[in-house]
């Protein structure tokens, strides 16, 4: 035997005897959690419910953080001055943009505007020349055998895959669309077709909109000839943004049309900013949720030990001692409100899909499942403390007259 | 009528034994509170948005857009608008000249004065009789603009939040713009600007104006007004009344904020029904022995459950007026200006009701169960009860 084993043996020893401990007042507590299994179905479901609402709250915060963090800062935009809006930039400052070194690849977009069959029905259009290449100046992911129909299409249009969902539009479908663009021939009526589907990863990107042919459009339109809203640019590094947007702007700086030039990380962290006005609503809500919480767990606590002060004066008898007791009524109640809490937090992750076609990019970090986790066991020891106390304190002839 | 007095007395019984189940009975009344305090605290945020929107509207204002277009950036030709200057039934200015306000909006941006984040607001070309137009409008500081100069007035909230002062130079296109004067205009809480559109327009090389709006000689003139416009084959456009136009901007921006506040709100509302579903359990099942032998007396069990019923409903209505009077007290009237829309959040009598409402609902969905096993506590109970 080696200097070593006793210890060893001393080791394993405490191990066992502390899961025994374990295995001993499992049964116990289990027990005591299910005396009144209405009760304590009642209290888990709120608290699961509560969560739900954390879950989401919080996932809508993270999500609009992640988003920002994802958008892409090595695509940039340059647009006028004036507005990113309704003030145009002609086609021609296309070659002085190139050269500005760093400057991988640059495309015209034309935006605009129009209502499919109802004036309600908004429908976002995109116009790109689409040349060999373009959709790497973009957020846009397409397959190839679209891009191909795309460029080989004079009126044909890319849909975001959720707006042909929308719509029911199908690959080869004639889309009637209505504009404030005049046409050449005096009209407003466009009319494109279907010549495949995208996604965007972008958050800014909008949903009912759908990409078409610049060329096409520019040809066919009354007025606005030869110009664009933006140039959508793919630079080098990432790292070169920021020089890359000033020396832009510098050349086009006392010309009448001036630009500004911007990464899509910025546009994002601009449009978010926007939102985060909201913050404090979402706050004051997570906080009366959980004060409701709180409110409504303490009584119900309170009442329960009221209720068991019998049997607890039993257990002091038979050899419990005051810690033992307190220890097992926190137990009791942390043990409910932590599966509750993971259980909420789990159903609040089955909500995030169907919640997403109304607020973008929501996501449940671990930070998140851990904070919310952190929150249901704090919530319970806090709901508890002053009936477990009582409870530990308890005389036993006091507690056994009380039958 | 035996089952009334039963009811009475028995509701009488439960209100009386509230001071002594203080705990359970909070719990019900706080519950409900903070569930409707959130929904009428989010609910404050749509129905403020839409009271700033629809602040100034008047009926007698009338918007002409391109057939089936809506929103604010229309083609309207030199012609179609000249064409509009001959409508019937449009009201004269003091000029003697009839009320048509051309419009041509560029959207601009500027960086807000505190946090130096971006905001966009529209600067806005408008005929020269806009004071005329929008007799709401009141120049507080300087004057007004002169038309074919590059001037500019600002409303309020731009030398608030932008910092557009009165003599300060913008640059627009390489040209600098003075800005001559600033106003306010009925509830407008935005930054707006305006400039003399046919100079805008020139500086934008524009030749469309993006709206053309017209007031009529009195609001019962529209049906009239809106036939002449649809019977004018050349003018290509239709009139729409102010309130539609604004109500239709406004329903894409309150639907997303009534679905989250709805959403939050149900959720709340689940789980204080929950919590009151508990609560009243507790104490229905604390008065078993009371309650058989209620029975056992002769009272009906009809009269027990809805005696139960309604003091859980009972309880709910307290909740919910504290909770709109503690949103009113916190909410109301504060300034929040999500997506760049400032409004003051309202609180008003109309949610509060919907708040009571909701209440009822949870008051009676919480007290259904417990009331059932109220009413069905066996008699034995009571002779087993010392």
């Amino acid at each position: 035997m080696t200097a070593a084993a006793p210890f060893a043996t001393v080791c394993d020893g405490d191990f066992i005897r502390a899961r025994h401990v374990l295995v001993k007042y499992l049964p116990l507590i289990w027990s005591g959690i299910w005396r009144k299994p209405g009760r304590t179905i009642l209290i888990f479901l709120q608290v699961a419910v509560a969560f739900v609402l954390f879950g989401v709250l919080a996932g809508m915060k993270s999500g609009i953080d992640h988003a920002v963090a994802a958008a892409r800062a090595d695509l940039l935009l340059v647009h006028s001055s004036v507005a990113l809006f309704g003030t145009n930039l002609p086609l021609g400052d296309l070659e002085r943009i190139r050269s500005v070194p760093g400057v991988r690849q640059v495309e015209p977009v034309e935006l605009f505007g129009t209502t499919y069959q109802k004036p309600d029905q908004f429908v976002g259009v995109v116009a790109i020349p689409p040349d060999n290449g373009w959709q790497d100046a973009f957020t846009y992911h397409i397959a190839p055998a679209y891009l191909a129909a795309f460029s080989s299409t004079r009126t044909g249009a890319l849909v975001r895959e959720e707006l042909a969902r929308k719509y029911h539009w199908k690959i080869g479908d004639r889309i009637p669309l209505l504009s404030a663009i005049t046409k050449k021939d005096g009209s407003t009526d466009w009319a494109f077709e279907i010549v495949g589907t995208y996604t965007d990863s972008d958050l800014g990107g909008g949903r009912d909109v759908i990409i078409i042919n610049y060329t096409f459009y520019d040809e066919a339109r009354l007025s606005g000839t030869g110009t664009v809203n933006h140039f959508n640019l793919l630079i080098s590094d990432p790292k070169l943004a920021v020089g890359i947007a000033d020396e832009i702007d510098r050349r086009f700086a006392n010309s009448s049309n001036e630009t500004r030039t911007e990464s899509l990380r910025e546009l994002a962290q601009a449009e978010l900013q926007a939102i985060g006005d909201l913050n404090f609503l979402v706050r004051a809500v997570i906080a009366a949720v959980l004060m409701a919480l709180l409110f409504a767990t303490a009584t119900m606590m309170m009442q329960s030990i009221r209720e068991r002060i019998p049997e607890l004066g039993v257990l002091k008898t038979i050899g419990f001692s005051d810690q033992m007791v307190f220890l097992l009524i926190l137990c009791e109640a942390t043990l409910v409100f932590v599966l509750a809490g993971a259980f909420g937090l789990a159903l609040a992750n089955l909500v995030f899909p169907w919640a997403a076609r109304f607020v973008p990019g929501l996501s449940m970090p671990a930070a998140i499942v851990v904070a919310g986790l952190a929150a249901a066991a704090i919530l319970a020891l806090i709901s508890t403390a002053v009936p477990a106390t009582l409870a530990a304190r308890l005389k036993v002839v006091t507690a056994l007259r009380a039958r | 009528m035996n089952f009334l007095r039963q009811f009475l007395a028995l509701l009488r019984m439960n209100l009386a034994g509230i001071p002594q189940r203080t705990g359970a009975v909070l719990t019900v009344v706080v519950g409900v509170m903070c569930a409707v305090g959130v929904l009428v605290s989010m609910l404050s945020m749509s129905t403020g948005a839409r009271r700033q929107a629809l602040g100034d509207v008047r009926a007698d204002r009338v918007a002409l857009t391109p057939i089936g277009s809506r929103g604010s950036e229309n083609s309207i030709t030199r012609e179609q608008a000249q064409a509009a200057l001959d409508l019937p039934y449009v009201d004269r200015g003091s000029d003697g000249k009839p009320l048509v306000l051309l419009q041509s909006t560029v959207p601009i941006e500027g960086r807000r004065r505190e946090s130096g984040a971006r905001i966009i607001f529209p600067l806005t070309g408008v005929s020269p009789n806009v004071t005329d137009y929008y007799p709401e409008m009141q120049l507080t500081q300087g004057r007004m603009f002169t038309a074919g100069l590059h001037e500019l007035v600002v409303s309020r909230a731009c030398s608030q939040f932008v910092g557009f002062d009165v003599n300060d130079k913008r640059t627009l296109r390489g040209i600098d713009w003075t800005i001559v004067g600033r106003f306010t205009q009925g509830s407008l809480q935005q930054c707006r600007v305006y400039a003399d559109v046919d100079t805008l327009m020139t500086t934008l090389t524009r030749n469309s104006y993006s709206g053309v709006t017209v007031r009529l000689r009195s609001a019962g003139d529209y049906p009239a007004f809106a036939r002449a416009v649809a019977a004018n084959p050349g003018l290509k456009l239709e009139a729409i009344p102010e309130r539609q136009l604004v109500e239709e901007d406004m329903k894409r921006f309150t639907a997303l904020l009534n679905f989250v506040s709805l959403f939050v709100g149900t959720i709340m509302a689940i789980a204080a029904t929950l919590g009151a579903v508990n609560s009243l359990y507790a104490i229905v099942d604390a008065r078993r022995g009371e309650l058989a032998t209620l029975r056992a007396i002769g009272f009906g069990q009809g009269a027990i459950l809805a005696s139960v019923l309604c003091e859980s409903v009972l309880l709910a209505v307290p909740g919910a007026l504290l909770g709109s009077a503690l949103a009113w007290l916190l909410f109301n009237r504060m300034a929040v200006s999500p997506f760049g829309f400032t409004f003051e959040l309202a609180v008003t009598p109309s949610l509060a009701v919907l708040g009571i409402e909701w209440a009822l609902i949870m008051g009676v969905a919480g007290g259904l169960l417990p009331a059932l096993r109220a009413a069905r506590v066996p008699l034995t109970e009571a002779l087993r009860a010392t």
